[in-house]
């Protein structure tokens, strides 16, 4: 006795009536069915064939009419302008939606995680694009504020002396007020461990000029910015929290800084944000007027060590006040030829000159992540496309009950609605767990990358990107099968008539998917590229194993250069002393320690003045070059001989030597450097190899270094080399240190190995950020070819039955499935390479030692991509090679 | 042969209504008695008659019920309502009409 009830399921489907009802109409009909059977076996029918009689009427077409004979009542318009109807209607389409997609658990999870992935991806790099870029300056008019300079070889402002300032202030009409700024660097010493502060000198204006104002006490009066009188600061508000315990009477007190005492004048608010010293020196945490007078030597016009920052009048534009600019320095250089140099005036806004170099950085990663969210669209796309297939019977029912073609579209849009919400409410919270890890890659350049958050404009955009995605994936499906519906409510047979359109649909969108997944491989593996070329670059030391750590001898006691040698000599001795250490050394500076120290080289016997060229210089103790393993070249390093009053000698790097001696032996050669008027004659008595100073990638400059003992820096860089883990070392250098001297402070302790990282860290940023989205792009590429060929597979079933009953062996069906496949991959491969050729150079800026169009790395990316589809495949193959014909005819 | 369906799907009514008029019965039973008493002229199948005896029911002109008897399965048994029957007379009496007129145009003679 056949299962009459599952027999006739199996012919009609599922009727779009409430589930009870349902199974009575199938008990009803499996009645019936049985009953004729019956009859038509008593009359001498076969078996088989009776069933096969008794079940013919029960077509599809038949569900189509019981139901719509069944439907309580005809469908009844939904009344115009009744918001409340269209409310209900849209609530109910939700539930089912939601009914629909709790039923394909499997398809549901893989649309909505691949989604999540594509939101989530591009609500977190907006989040940073927000932090960094669009959200504007925590100042007052910030548009208004500008750097102020002499153009600089990278377009940047220039610095400016003191006295070359004051005439700018004077006689600019462009400007509402101007204000200087520097670094500086005291010494707090008091209750703790001495402490080198992260600081700006700045104009007594200087934060009038901003917009803000002191949280606690007032701001600098105009009268302590003047030698006598400029013993103030202004504390931030984190300093004020960390050191003095958020004392509210601060005001007042009076620290000691440096030897010199410096009264407490104000608080700043935790909101404020030091943004500019943060760009140009380091965040600073005190401020203290800059107090200088036009008599001191270090006012001169081209005393170049400040920063100049203005606000620029209400409506004046830029080009005005940059053409005022120019007017005013070009009165200048007449009146004082021999203190100028000819060049333009640049006024760069603040926004700008802040976040000028991570604009390319993001905006790599603004398309890598869109290229992420086009192949999470596609892919779900075609998810949609293979189930809407699948669910035509259901949307020929809902056809055929009276919903009409725009009801259909949008209950499909709402489906995918449903799915592009639930991925981008995930997506959402991959970006707030994904930000913190962000920020903590980030290389330190990118000033307010740490402060991305996803706010109420972030939520805005991804909500407005999840719509977005919705539409984009799911109104081609919601098209294609509404259209399809129709035409199977008004054709019985209308089971082929989209079929093939949806095919071309799919591998379109696969071809798309591996295409953008092309550009994005090429985009990772030429950073891949660059970091190895960069993190291989020679740096012209041995960075491994290496401590640094600053320290900075000021105040009284160190006033004498005398008294700084004897107390580093002390130093240096004591850690040498320590277990593991193998060589200790002192310098006024290191390689990529984010310093720079150009003085003036005159080469004896043809001083040119002003163009002489500046290089590099470095104070060091003697065991310098055998603590960072800088090798000797010619003549000698220094020892512990050349002491002050001794000759005055130096070493200079190779690339200087070939600059400046090309065909003389500089050996013996005599220079004066910094002024070219005054100063001992130095003697060149050794060439050593160049360094990397500014970054890894920037070509190697100009070097000189000189006795620490004759020419004393009290800014120190401590370079210890030792044959142990020297981070391990840290705590026993620090005590050696201040055992010597307690109120030195000692900062920046790193090892050498992670400045070299840090100088690679903006390209390491990028490079791991486009590997983690060429790796998400790739398997999401190899699960839409696999949906893709095994969509294909399981619709040729039938025929590679036939064709394997007609004798096709195992490798004639791999061929037809790989064939298949071959067209869409390739069409991919081509556009995909043909992208990346166009944009590739985009990513100009971000790379080294590799050009954009790399052949190899479009090679190696295509043939990766080539092999992932090929391997995507090879489920489906397997599936097609176990296909029997018997299975074939079993299907129709 | 559209002609022929719509006026089977017409006539299909009057000759469940005029069956169940008798007594209640079940789907299969009408289809039978249609085709034995048609001489096999009128057939309803599962997927035709169904559809028929669903618009009937929502309609109010007849209604049906489960019958479990012990020992088979349950049945759907259809009874005309006092509006079924009020439509069958009505039909009756315009399907005479119809005859009578067809009778006297064509020629076709009425049983």
């Amino acid at each position: 006795m056949p299962d009459w009830k599952s027999l006739v399921r199996a012919r009609i489907g599922r009727l779009p009536v409430d589930p009870a009802r349902e199974s009575d109409i199938v008990d009803e009909l499996a009645q019936h069915v049985s009953d004729h059977h019956k009859d038509l076996v008593a009359s001498g029918l076969a078996d088989e064939e009776a069933i096969a009689t008794a079940l013919a009427p029960l077509a599809e077409r038949a569900a189509l009419e019981i139901a719509r004979a069944d439907r309580p009542r005809p469908v009844a318009p939904v009344p115009p302008a009744n918001r409340a109807g269209i409310f209900t209607d849209v609530a109910r389409d939700i539930r089912y939606a939601a009914r629909m997609l709790a039923r394909a658990p499997g398809f549901a999870s893989i649309a909505i995680v691949t989604l999540a992935l594509g939101i989530g991806a591009n609500s977190a790099i907006f989040s940073v694009v927000n932090a960094v870029l669009l959200r504007p300056l925590p100042y007052a008019d910030p548009d208004r504020l500008v750097m102020i300079g002499q153009r600089a070889r990278d377009g940047a402002a220039g610095n400016v002396g003191y006295t070359t300032f004051l005439d700018w202030r004077d006689r600019a009409r462009a400007f509402e007020t101007m204000a200087l700024l520097r670094s500086w660097q005291p010494t707090l010493i008091g209750r703790g461990e001495p402490e080198r502060i992260a600081a700006m000198r700045v104009s007594w204006n200087f934060f009038r000029l901003l917009g803000v104002a002191p949280a606690i006490g007032r701001d600098f009066r105009s009268d302590e910015d003047a030698p006598a009188s400029s013993r103030v600061v202004m504390l931030s508000d984190g300093i004020w929290h960390r050191r003095f315990g958020a004392d509210p009477s601060i005001v007042g007190r009076v620290l000691t800084m440096n030897d010199q005492p410096y009264t407490v004048v104000g608080v700043m608010p935790a909101s404020f944000e030091p943004l500019i010293s943060e760009h140009f020196y380091q965040r600073a945490d005190m401020w203290s007027p800059v107090g200088y007078d036009r008599s001191l030597p270090y006012a001169c016009r081209s005393c170049q060590h400040l920063k100049a920052i203005g606000r620029v009048s209400r409506s004046v534009t830029l080009e005005a006040a940059r053409a005022d600019m120019d007017r005013v320095q070009t009165t200048l250089r007449r009146q004082f030829p021999s203190e100028y140099a000819p060049g333009v005036m640049t006024i760069v806004p603040l926004q700008e000159e802040l976040t000028g170099r991570v604009r390319p950085i993001l905006r790599v990663l603004t398309g890598a992540v869109v290229c992420v969210l086009l192949i999470a669209c596609a892919n779900v796309a075609n998810l949609l496309l293979a189930r809407m297939a699948r669910r035509e019977h259901d949307l020929a029912l809902r056809a055929a009950l009276g919903a009409g073609r725009g009801r259909l579209i949008r209950q499909l849009l709402i489906e995918s609605g449903l799915l592009a919400g639930l991925g981008g409410g995930l997506g959402i919270l991959l970006a707030i767990v994904a930000l913190p890890l962000l920020a903590r890659l980030a290389p330190t350049a990118v000033s307010r990358l740490a402060a991305a958050h996803v706010d109420a404009r972030v939520l805005g955009f991804s909500a407005i990107l999840t719509l977005a995605t919705a539409l984009a994936f799911g109104l081609l499906p919601a098209l294609r099968a509404s259209r399809t519906a129709l035409d199977r409510s008004l054709h019985v047979d209308g089971r082929k008539t989209a079929r093939a359109p949806t095919s071309i649909a799919r591998r379109l969108l696969v071809t798309a998917d591996i295409a953008l997944a092309v550009v994005l491989l090429i985009g990772a593996g030429l950073m891949i590229k660059s970091v190895g070329r960069l993190l291989g670059v020679d740096p012209g030391f041995d960075p491994s194993h290496v401590l640094t750590m600053q320290i900075s001898l000021v105040g009284k006691a160190y006033a004498e250069d005398a008294a700084v040698i004897v107390k580093t000599d002390e130093m240096i001795a004591r850690l040498r002393a320590l277990p593991g250490v193998e060589a200790a050394a002192m310098a006024g500076q290191i390689p990529l320690g984010d310093n720079g120290d150009m003085w003036g080289f005159h080469v004896q016997g043809r001083i040119a003045g002003p163009d002489d060229p500046s290089v590099e210089r470095y104070s060091v103790t003697p065991d310098y070059f055998s603590a960072m393993r800088i090798p000797l070249r010619r003549g000698r390093l220094f020892t512990s001989a050349d002491r002050a009053g001794a000759q005055e000698v130096l070493v200079v790097s190779d690339e200087t030597a070939r600059a400046l001696w090309p065909h003389e032996n500089p050996i013996g050669q005599h220079v004066r450097i910094g002024d070219a008027t005054k100063g001992p004659w130095r003697t060149v008595v050794g060439i050593v190899g160049g360094v990397r100073h500014q970054a890894l990638a920037a070509p190697p400059t100009m070097q000189m270094y000189l006795p620490q003992a004759q020419v004393t820096d009290s800014f120190l860089t401590v370079v210890i080399r030792s044959s142990v883990d020297p981070t391990s070392l840290a705590a026993d250098a620090r005590r050696a240190i201040w055992t010597v001297a307690g109120d030195v402070p000692v900062y920046n302790v790193r090892t050498l190995a992670d400045l070299v990282a840090r100088s690679a860290a903006p390209r390491t940023f990028v490079m791991i950020l486009l590997e983690v989205f060429g790796g998400i792009a790739l398997l999401m590429t190899a699960i839409g070819v696999y949906g893709v060929i095994s969509y294909s597979v399981a619709e040729r079933t039938r025929e590679i039955g036939i064709r394997a009953a007609l004798g096709a062996t195992s490798r004639d069906i791999v061929r037809l499935i790989v064939g298949s496949g071959v067209p869409v991959v390739s069409a991919g491969l081509c556009a995909g390479l043909l992208a990346a050729f166009v944009t590739a150079g985009y990513l100009e800026a971000s790379l080294y030692g590799v050009r954009a169009h790399d052949p190899a790395t479009f090679g190696t990316s295509a043939v990766v991509l080539f092999v992932v589809s090929l391997t995507a495949q090879a489920v489906p193959i397997a599936r097609a090679l176990r296909i029997a014909p018997t299975d074939a005819l079993r299907q129709e | 042969m559209s002609d022929d369906r719509e006026l089977r799907k017409g006539s299909a009514e009057v000759l469940i209504l005029a069956l169940l008029e008798q007594r209640d019965r079940h789907g299969y039973e009408i289809a039978k008695l249609i085709d034995q008493r048609s001489g096999g002229t009128l057939k309803f199948h599962v997927a035709s008659l169904y559809p028929t005896l669903y618009r009937l029911e929502r309609r109010g002109l007849i209604q049906g019920r489960w019958v479990e008897k012990p020992g088979t399965r349950r049945r759907r048994f259809y009874r005309i309502t006092a509006e079924g029957q009020k439509t069958l007379d009505a039909q009756r009496r315009s399907w005479s009409a119809f005859f009578a007129a067809l009778n006297r145009v064509a020629r076709i003679r009425h049983a």
